[in-house]
């Protein structure tokens, strides 16, 4: 009745329509397959921690004793700027008083310090299309799914999969990641997701904010994850369109992805005071 | 052994990708490793010892990277499917093939991961970062590609004799 060729074509076209199902249908909802995606997990990592350790440790090698030549002229450099850095450190004391001062004020509880965990990157994604990294901290270390992965120079991700012994962070410059922020200077609330060539999009600004390029981004803590005020990044360019009610804002991060070693995950802090207190 | 080799092989080639070539720029582009092992597997392999293979290492792949769920399954499979299909009608085993099968895989993978990305994030536009990512990725995958593939060959001609060899001797005794 029909043709070989005719029943191969369209067994193919089902096949596609299959497939698109059902990588829409786990798109839509995130499956964190526990079992067997933390094996495949513990599989690799051991791995991958042994080369890393083994790379940074040549690396180490060649920079401590190849490298004398550019170590001199970077500390004359260096001498500069903490003559400059002590200076401004005699400013920031007075900023700090006040700042604990004004902490005891509204009652804030600790400070963000003590409650993270070091952890450091063993892997980066395998495409160059999804940005996440996997860090050598998982459950047994106290790291649970949704929490946040800082750096000192800002907000670097969020833990998405968490195994025994190892983590998988989603990056703010992943398309999938989302951070609710405000710009520092006027307070505009929108959104951040990640965007192309390392870029962010500071998504659902309203026009009527006076956005401007180098405004500091700083996290909201509006979306539960990341704690109130960590520095993002810093406005890049901003465009206004004619009609609509948001203007298009881009924020470049202040965390270099590509050179991310090590991380520090903010430990949601009710639980971890709640572990030491058992 | 057959299977220790190819477990052995695609564990080297996700360390490299994941861990190694991130620290060198130069490689910053580069392409997925897995698929020039897969495409070889798919070739100069029987179907039951590439099929678990390529299903089992697309799950550590779904594992290890950020992507939804399915999308290097889905390449895998197609890129099975495809080299299956190809090599019915062509004799892809000649090297002069090789380079355009590797950019052929290549640019499937790339076309699944942006098509998935662009039709799940609203508002998500190809831009010409896009565009050269896989440029670059192509560049590399014309001369780097068949040197991957004459290298898997080689290996794994090598490794069955010796293995060949000692089960021999074992035999003898």
């Amino acid at each position: 009745m029909f043709s070989k060729k005719m029943v191969m074509i369209v067994g193919v076209i089902v096949l596609i329509a299959v497939n698109i199902i059902l990588i829409s249908v786990f798109n839509r909802r995130y499956i964190s397959y526990y079992g067997p995606g933390r094996i495949a997990i513990s599989i690799v990592a051991p791995f991958q921690k042994a080369s890393s350790t083994s790379i940074r440790f040549v690396r180490d090698i060649w920079r401590h004793y190849f490298f004398l030549v550019n170590a001199a002229k970077e500390n004359e450099e260096l001498r500069k700027d903490l003559n400059r850095a002590f200076e401004k450190s005699i400013q920031f004391k007075e900023f700090k008083l006040s700042n604990a001062r004004l902490r005891n004020l509204l009652n804030f509880q600790k400070n963000i310090t003590d409650r993270v965990l070091a952890a450091e990157v063993i892997g980066k994604d395998p495409s160059p299309w999804f940005k996440t990294v996997l860090i050598d901290k998982g459950k047994q270390d106290g790291v649970e799914k949704g929490m946040a992965v800082v750096i000192p120079e800002g907000i670097a991700g969020q833990t998405t999969e968490v195994s025994a012994h190892y983590s998988k962070v989603l990056l703010i410059i992943d398309h999938n990641s989302a951070v609710d922020a405000l710009v520092q200077r006027d307070r505009a609330r929108g959104i951040i997701k990640g965007g192309s060539a390392g870029q962010c999009l500071f998504k659902y600004v309203l026009r009527k904010h006076d956005v401007m390029v180098d405004d500091i981004v700083v996290s909201s803590g509006l979306d539960g994850v990341f704690p109130k005020g960590l520095s993002v990044g810093y406005v890049s360019g901003v465009i206004k369109p004619k009609s609509g009610i948001f203007q298009e804002v881009t924020v470049t991060p202040y965390v270099d992805f590509e050179k991310l070693e090590e991380v520090l995950v903010v430990l949601t802090p009710k639980k971890h005071e709640f572990e030491q207190e058992k | 052994m057959t299977y220790c080799y190819h477990v052995c092989i695609c564990l080297f080639l996700i360390i490299l990708q994941t861990t190694v070539m991130p620290y060198i720029p130069l490689f910053h582009g580069f392409y997925d490793l897995l698929t020039p092992f897969f495409i070889y597997l798919c070739i100069f392999r029987p179907l039951r010892e590439s099929m678990p293979v390529i299903l089992f290492f697309g799950f550590v792949m779904e594992a290890i990277s950020g992507g939804t769920f399915g999308l290097y399954l889905t390449t895998y499979m197609w890129l099975f499917i495809g080299v299956r299909w190809i090599i019915t009608f062509l004799h892809v085993g000649n090297n002069p093939l090789l380079p355009f099968v590797v950019v052929a895989a290549v640019l499937m993978e790339n076309f699944i991961f942006v098509g998935s990305n662009v039709i799940f994030e609203p508002g998500l536009r190809f831009t010409s970062e896009m565009s050269i990512t896989i440029g670059v990725q192509v560049f590399w995958a014309i001369f780097t590609g068949p040197m991957f593939l004459m290298f898997f060959n080689y290996s794994f001609g090598k490794w069955d004799k010796r293995v060949k060899e000692i089960s021999t001797r074992k035999v003898g005794r």
